[in-house]
């Protein structure tokens, strides 16, 4: 029994870095109706913002978290209007070649400058945290990827939900040019979904390190798991894709359990159960 | 809908179409030479198809160095150095000719092991091949170059179905994973006969060729040896948590853990043990990622206790006045240690120039006899062991492993008996 | 609800400047192998034409009808095993591209029924999970060789074996060229009428399509059938070439999306799409990886990551409008 629960506490765990991955990138879909299939590589990206300020300032990766955020909504905004902006209107097509190119791009980019070697940081503050409750082990890193996960959607969706910005999102979101007849400067806000999802990416990266290693392809696993979460929880819900991450890692984690060379499958065909009974996922609409 | 086509559009265009262009037209002149008669022979290429992108990237890196250091000093000689060949700057059968490698890229996918290999042997005109480090890549890049028929060389990959497929044109200097399990299972027997118990084992491994191969060798053996397989435990290489998996391992209470894996599992791997604060009494490690430098470095304590096997060692190096040379060299040219992957690399090169300079020629069927015929004395080599000499599945009988410990930040070896530094600290959490 | 008559169109006279640049590219295609005769260039162009095959398949359900799929590495795959095994077993290659191409296309109506349902990016993420799901299973079936995979047995030399010499790939070449227009040729014949304005109209606007009478679902499940039919004939190629399967090798996500983007980039929705693509994809990817990648400062990566923003950014829709728009300017100014 104890270990069943330790198997789905840790499920939980890489579950909230699911959700954390997931809720930037569904927020960036609900207002411009996109799919950004470098999401996990800007993670990748704040990855390694995370590991410069540690190797050349000696910064703890939590400190690392703000820097990482600001840095990566900037690179977000200067991707929406490089490379984004230009397609908003084409096919979903293009779109996704844009993003699909941006992928590899940024994983060119990475390795060109910091070589294919993973890096890592050595002894991070959370690190030295172990927690035992009732026969659970819980490490620091765990509990601070799902404090930050925690965090993250509550303020996306507070923000979304709760505030004239966010609200205006929304409806960029569900009628652009309606929106634009109202005032709201549909431009402007596509650009701060991006932001925001660059902020997402940039707390999550910074948290990664923590207890994962830093190389061009450490993005790639969580990339598809965010896209699975995101059209799990139903594609444009914030509250959708945390749920969907936590449980996608709990599948996981359980699955590991028995069996063990079953975990993706496992999470994948859970995925595709829900989609079959509920095809808009599980807090998506229509 | 779609916005009219400002000046910079066109402009990106034209330059978009002229570029690829540029580069087709470059690299379509490139014409491959024809090779002359021997006595013009002035270089030497071998082709070295191994993964300089991807997720092994760092262990290709490393193995690319160990041949270029062996290339460098054949070429050019290191003074002290006490191998054959190693000052007569190039071959002295072949008007000193010298050695080039060429490198090509398989991303660690066995899909491009062949088409590198068709690169390498048709356009680059290489004249022997020397890789592919993962066995899955090596399994297709030696059935290309069968067919081509020129000799494939490999040190690293180790499982043993590619020398029982019957390869006419394929060696292996190496060991196998049998050769390498051997080591672990005498090991076990060692503790054994000091009435510690070490019968039950777990596996832990990645699914693909390498984790696959290695598990079934751990198991056959294990039936042999009269020891059992507690737990067989396989996980997607691409996982990003192996806690459950050791919980798994964990609960079957095994005296020893075979562990498979490459160098980014190899890390979760560290953190569940970290996590759940559990060490099975030995950890055996067969490769992969226990060889990365950077990985080692970043586990740091969490490394402690556990063993890991060997074709070459750095503790036993420095025993061996050559091999010190060498790895003093390697650590002065790339700031990095020699490892059993680039040390036999390094080997496979020599033995490579033995063999063209015993046949002295660069004609493929006289390579290959020339390989078949070679017999290169241990003390020949910078590794412990008996020698290189191929069987008739083209497999070097001389082939050694060891088994060492990471103790005190150091690797020490601790089997055999013959070559150990100490005795292995059993059980691995006395060690942390 | 009765389904709409489709009034006959008549048949307009093609103009010959479109027969010409038919004309032109056949000659370009025909007279590539005689050019080149570096290994590298020669397996460039095995490669794009095999792919090609793959993306014509895959145009027709995600060019066509709208529905785009992260997936078919998945009909790849079951041409790639599937040949494997049969020609094991001592049938001729070209005897299993058939049955095959059909259990292929059973697939994918077995995928389609449940998945159809779903519309836009929900269909194109189910459908990438699909193909990580086989992708993850593979490994674990031991009569598909597992982890290992499979070998294809070294048949003797001559066309009925596709076996050819490997110093030389311009029989290869050719067996691909042909190949490729039989497909393309199918694949034509299979959007001409009813079927490919039926698919058109789905894809532009499937809740107006089905208002209209359309039979959306046995149209898409019929646009899922040949386009996994063409891509998994591409597969039974492509495994004689490579005389080697393995999950990673036939089932990788970098497949299907490569499958995906050439058709997107050449221009899908248009028969010479896929053939641009995957040119031009395929030079990229092998030049890079040959000659940039090996100082593992990847200049490879950036470069075509670069450029596949660059054809997007320029003319979303593809490579093939881009030539138009080309030819309509040069046509103007003479």
């Amino acid at each position: 029994m104890i270990d069943f629960l330790q198997a789905l506490t840790n499920g939980a765990f890489i579950g909230a870095v699911f959700a954390l991955a997931a809720v930037g990138l569904t927020l960036v879909f609900g207002v411009t109706n996109m799919i950004n299939f470098a999401h996990g590589d800007l993670i990748m990206v704040a990855m390694y913002v995370g590991f410069v300020c540690w190797s050349l300032a000696g910064l703890d990766p939590l400190v690392a978290i703000p820097i990482a955020a600001v840095t990566l909504a900037l690179v977000a905004v200067l991707v929406y209007a490089g490379i984004i902006r230009p397609v908003l209107g084409s096919s979903q097509l293009a779109q996704m070649v844009v993003t699909f190119g941006l992928l590899t791009f940024l994983r060119g980019v990475v390795q060109f400058a910091f070589t294919a070697t993973p890096r890592r940081i050595d002894d991070p503050l959370v690190s030295r945290i172990r927690v035992v409750v009732g026969g659970v082990a819980v490490t620091g890193p765990q509990l601070v990827s799902a404090a930050g996960a925690l965090l993250a959607t509550v303020a996306l969706a507070w923000f979304v939900h709760r505030t004239e910005t966010g609200r205006a999102l929304q409806a960029v979101g569900e009628d652009a040019a309606g929106a634009s007849l109202m005032g709201i400067n549909a431009n402007r806000m596509y650009g701060l979904a991006w932001a925001l999802a660059g902020v997402s990416t940039g707390v999550a990266g910074a948290l990664l390190i923590n207890s994962f290693g830093i190389d061009p392809l450490a993005g790639a696993a969580f990339g598809i798991m965010s896209f699975i979460a995101v059209a799990l929880g139903g594609f444009g819900s914030v509250l959708g894709a945390a749920l969907a991450g936590l449980l996608l890692g709990m599948v996981q984690g359980v699955v590991g359990l028995y069996f063990s060379g079953y975990t993706l499958t496992a999470a994948l065909g859970i995925y595709l159960l829900v989609l079959i009974v509920r095809p808009q996922g599980l807090r998506g609409s229509r | 809908m779609f916005k009219r086509v400002s000046a910079t559009r066109r402009k990106g265009r034209t330059l978009a179409v002229v570029a690829v262009s540029a580069m087709l037209a470059v690299s379509g002149c490139s014409s491959p030479d024809a090779s002359g008669p021997d006595s013009d022979v002035t270089e030497i290429r071998i082709g070295t198809p191994l993964p300089l992108s991807g997720p092994n990237a760092p262990l290709g890196k490393d193995a690319l160095q160990g041949a270029q250091l062996a290339a460098d000093i054949l070429n050019k000689g290191l003074p002290g150095l006490k191998l054959p060949l190693a000052n007569d700057k190039g071959l002295p059968n072949l008007n000193h000719a010298k050695f080039k490698i060429v490198p090509a890229d398989t991303q660690g996918k066995p899909e491009n092991g062949a088409s590198a290999v068709n690169h390498l042997v048709n356009d680059e005109n290489v004249h022997v091949l020397a890789g592919a480090l993962e066995s899955g890549v090596t399994k297709t890049a030696a059935q290309q170059a069968e067919r081509l028929a020129v000799p494939f060389v490999t040190s690293i990959s180790s499982s043993p179905a590619l020398t029982q497929q019957g390869l006419k044109w394929f060696f292996r200097t190496g060991p196998t994973d049998v050769t390498y399990a051997q080591s672990f299972f005498g090991l076990l027997d060692e503790q054994k006969k000091k009435n510690l118990p070490a019968d039950k084992i777990a596996v832990l491994y990645m699914n693909n060729t390498f984790g696959t191969d290695a598990s079934k060798v751990a198991k056959s053996l294990a039936d042999s040896n009269n020891k059992t397989i507690v737990a067989d435990v396989p996980f997607d290489p691409a996982a990003t948590d192996l806690t459950s998996q050791l919980q798994q391992v964990r609960a079957a209470e095994p005296d020893a853990l075979f562990v498979v894996a490459y160098p980014p599992t190899a890390t979760l791997f560290i953190n569940a043990t970290q996590q759940l604060d559990y060490v099975p009494p030995a950890v055996m490690a067969f490769g992969a990622g226990f060889i990365d430098a950077g990985f080692i470095k970043s586990a740091g304590d969490g490394l402690e206790g556990m063993s890991r096997r060997v074709a070459w060692s750095e503790d036993l190096g420095n025993r061996n006045p050559a091999a010190k040379a060498v790895s003093d060299e390697y650590k002065k040219r790339y700031d990095a240690p020699l490892t059993e992957n680039s040390a036999r690399v390094f080997t496979t090169i020599m033995a490579l120039a033995q063999a063209i300079n015993n046949a002295r020629s660069v004609d493929p069927d006289q390579i290959r006899a020339a390989l078949t015929a070679l017999d290169i004395p241990g003390r020949d080599t910078i590794m412990p062991w008996d020698g290189i000499k191929f069987d008739d599945q083209h497999q070097n009988t001389g082939a050694r492993a060891v088994v060492e410990q990471r103790l005190d930040g150091a690797w020490k070896v601790v089997y055999p008996k013959d070559v150990a530094a100490q005795e292995i600290v059993w059980p691995a959490s006395d060690a942390r | 609800m009765t389904a709409v008559d489709v009034v006959a169109v008549p048949a307009k006279r093609v103009p010959w400047h479109r027969y010409a640049g038919m004309a032109a590219v056949a000659a370009l295609l025909i007279a590539y192998p005689l050019v080149v005769k570096t290994s590298f260039l020669q397996t460039i162009g095995v490669l794009a034409l095999t792919m090609a095959i793959a993306s014509t398949g895959w145009n027709i359900l995600g060019g066509y009808a709208g529905q785009i799929s992260f997936g078919h590495a998945v009909f790849f795959g079951t041409g790639m095993y599937g040949t494997t095994l049969l020609v094991s077993d001592g049938w001729s290659p070209w005897l299993t591209m058939l049955p095959i191409a059909l259990l292929a296309a059973g697939l994918g109506v077995l995928i389609g029924l449940p998945t159809f349902r779903l519309r836009g990016h929900y269909f194109s993420i189910a459908t990438l999970a699909i193909g990580m799901m086989v992708m993850s299973i593979l490994p674990n079936i031991p009569a598909l060789g597992a982890t290992d995979g499979l070998s294809v047995p070294l048949l003797d030399n001559g066309f009925w074996n596709i076996t050819f010499s490997l110093r030389d790939k311009t029989e290869y070449y050719y067996t691909a060229l042909g190949l490729f227009a039989v497909a393309t040729v199918a694949a034509w014949l299979f959007l001409r009428g009813k079927i490919g304005s039926y698919l058109e109209a789905i894809r532009d606007d499937d809740l107006a399509a089905a208002a209209v009478g359309v039979p959306v679902r046995r149209y898409k499940l019929y646009a899922v059938a040949m386009s996994a039919g063409l891509t998994s004939i591409a597969g039974s190629y492509h495994v004689m070439v490579v005389l080697f399967v393995d999950p990673s090798s036939s089932s990788d996500l970098s497949l299907s999306t490569a499958i995906a983007l050439i058709a997107v980039v050449g221009g899908a929705g248009s028969m010479w799409g896929p053939l641009l693509g995957a040119w031009l994809v395929i030079a990229l990817q092998e030049y890079t990886r040959t000659y940039l990648s090996t100082t593992g400062r990847t200049i490879d990566l950036m470069l075509f990551g670069a450029l596949i923003i660059l054809v997007a950014v320029v003319d979303p829709r593809g490579l093939v409008n881009l030539i138009k728009r080309g030819y309509r300017r040069f046509a103007r100014r003479s």
